[in-house]
């Protein structure tokens, strides 16, 4: 089954339809009255990203950017179509979620990294790397609510880039930290980059891409419409103004 | 595939023993509560119930406190998996894990706790001279088909509470109803026969009887009780399994 592949991400006629619901929804909506009103997403979705590849994913607000990235992430599923993936996929996406802040820093190193889908052992044998970049001294052992939301934060991004990614799935959140954080992040992702990670960036900061991604998507209502190299970026531009 | 099962077996542990320090975080008297809780519910309903029982039930108060433990398991594994996905929405929205592991974590963190009061329960019921080691056997029947029943129904509520909310308030009202329709407070042979059916179609009947017979010897299930609560049990449990797994692919849209 693990066959060895030159593709990291493979969409065949991926569609997302969402199903809008105005009010909360009941039983009596659903199967009485048969009531459901349809959004589509994303709209027939082929896409090969290569292993090593790294792309940029650009578009207007509400164009499906992030709903792509959850299913290739495999936090949702297609509603059609197929997706296939290569390698293990770490999704840098809401960095403090899944803390509880009731357990000391360690103690959520491992479930956080346990989710993120490590083995107990790798996080053993890396937790002092983990601890060193998150830079947390001695806040290791107190709980989590005594740390500060940069503390936080370097935590979340320290297991996530620590799992060791075949596949890293960059939100826009991500740039969210003070500037101490983000040089930091940016200089650990500088290395991701370098190595022969695939990456995909969704992002507004699109000199970000512009400098770090070869590829480019453009992606408008659910649709890929310019798939090519970083002069799509200034056709995006000019659209935009 | 052995690696994720490994993970999956990782996971589940770790989710488990968070739920196990939390709980008693900056509490006074941790794990006593176990007991604690329980012994006062004994008490109490002991003490009202004693006026209205015309047939008095050998050793009552450990009788009471069998059920009362059995069902205090059942009650709050259920109040707390049927909110759980929505609850840990931020969980699902980071990453892809097996979602088994959020209600599975916390009803094997519950069942600790009810092996734990099981073991301090067998002190009192040896020291009265109640407790008969011959019927170990309902003891295993009783803890494995409670088990099952609270994870088959533990997962279909909370599958189904992801798009209908309606679901949480349900379980709640029909908890409290539900604690009535179990012999915990009474005996199965006060139900009039016509309205048998109703302790029939309750699986908890049976699982109570198992374990009230291994720890204080009272009359076990009879067979036609056993084959239709462990049927009921067989029907909801796998409908909870193949309703948690389709859903929980589309978990991410609905919280």
């Amino acid at each position: 089954m693990k066959k060895y592949s030159s593709l990291a991400v493979k969409l065949q006629g991926v569609s997302k339809i969402y199903t809008i619901h105005h009010e909360k929804p009941t039983l009596v909506e659903k199967f009485i009255n048969h009531k459901e009103e349809k959004f589509v997403a994303l709209n027939d979705i082929n896409l090969e990203i290569k292993k090593g590849e790294k792309v940029g994913i650009i578009g207007p607000n509400g164009s499906g950017k992030t709903t792509l990235l959850k299913i290739i992430a495999g936090i949702t599923s297609p509603t059609k179509g197929k997706v296939k993936t290569w390698g293990k996929i770490i999704s840098i996406i809401d960095l403090e979620a899944g803390f509880h802040p009731d357990l000391t820093g360690e103690q959520n190193i491992y479930l956080n990294g346990m989710i993120l889908g490590m083995q107990r052992e790798s996080i053993k044998d890396r937790i002092n790397k983990i601890i060193n970049f998150a830079d947390i001294g001695s806040f290791i052992d107190t709980p989590l609510f005594t740390y500060s939301e940069g503390m936080k934060l370097r935590l979340g991004f320290s297991i996530a880039v620590h799992a060791n990614p075949d596949i890293l799935i960059l939100d826009e959140s991500m740039w969210a930290g003070d500037l101490e954080f983000e040089k930091k992040s940016t200089a650990k992702l500088k290395e991701f980059f370098r190595m022969k990670k695939t990456i995909l960036v969704v992002s507004h900061w699109l000199s970000y891409i512009e400098k770090n991604c070869k590829r480019v998507l453009l992606i408008d209502e659910g649709k890929i419409i310019r798939d090519g190299s970083i002069k799509v970026i200034n056709e995006y531009r000019k659209q935009q103004s | 595939m052995k690696t994720n099962f490994k993970h999956f077996f990782n996971l589940l542990w770790g989710m488990t023993d968070k739920e196990f320090r939390v709980r008693y975080k900056n509490t006074l008297f941790g794990f006593l509560w176990i007991v604690i809780n329980p012994l006062l519910q004994m008490f109490v309903i002991g003490f009202i119930f004693r006026f209205f029982i015309k047939d008095p039930i050998p050793n009552y108060y450990l009788y009471l406190l069998t059920g009362l433990l059995v069902w205090n398991f059942f009650s709050l594994s259920i109040s707390k998996t049927t909110p759980l996905i929505v609850n840990e929405r931020t969980l699902i929205k980071k990453a892809k894990f097996p979602k088994e592991v959020l209600p599975l974590s916390v009803i094997l963190s519950n069942f600790i706790h009810l092996l734990i009061a099981f073991a301090l329960l067998i002190i009192p019921v040896v020291y009265i001279g109640a407790f008969n080691i011959s019927n170990i056997l309902s003891l295993f029947e009783g803890l494995i088909l409670l088990i099952t029943f609270t994870i088959g129904f533990g997962m279909l509520t909370a599958a189904l509470d992801v798009r209908f909310r309606d679901i949480n308030f349900f379980v709640q009202a029909m908890l409290i109803i539900w604690f009535y329709a179990t012999p915990i407070v009474y005996s199965i042979n006060v139900v009039p026969y016509r309205l048998m059916w109703i302790w029939r179609i309750n699986p908890m009947t049976s699982i109570t009887q198992l374990l009230q017979n291994f720890f204080i010897s009272a009359p076990g299930p009879g067979i036609g009780m056993l084959i239709s609560n462990i049927s009921i049990i067989f029907v909801i449990s796998i409908v909870g399994i193949i309703v948690f797994k389709s859903e929980s692919k589309n978990f991410d849209d609905w919280v």
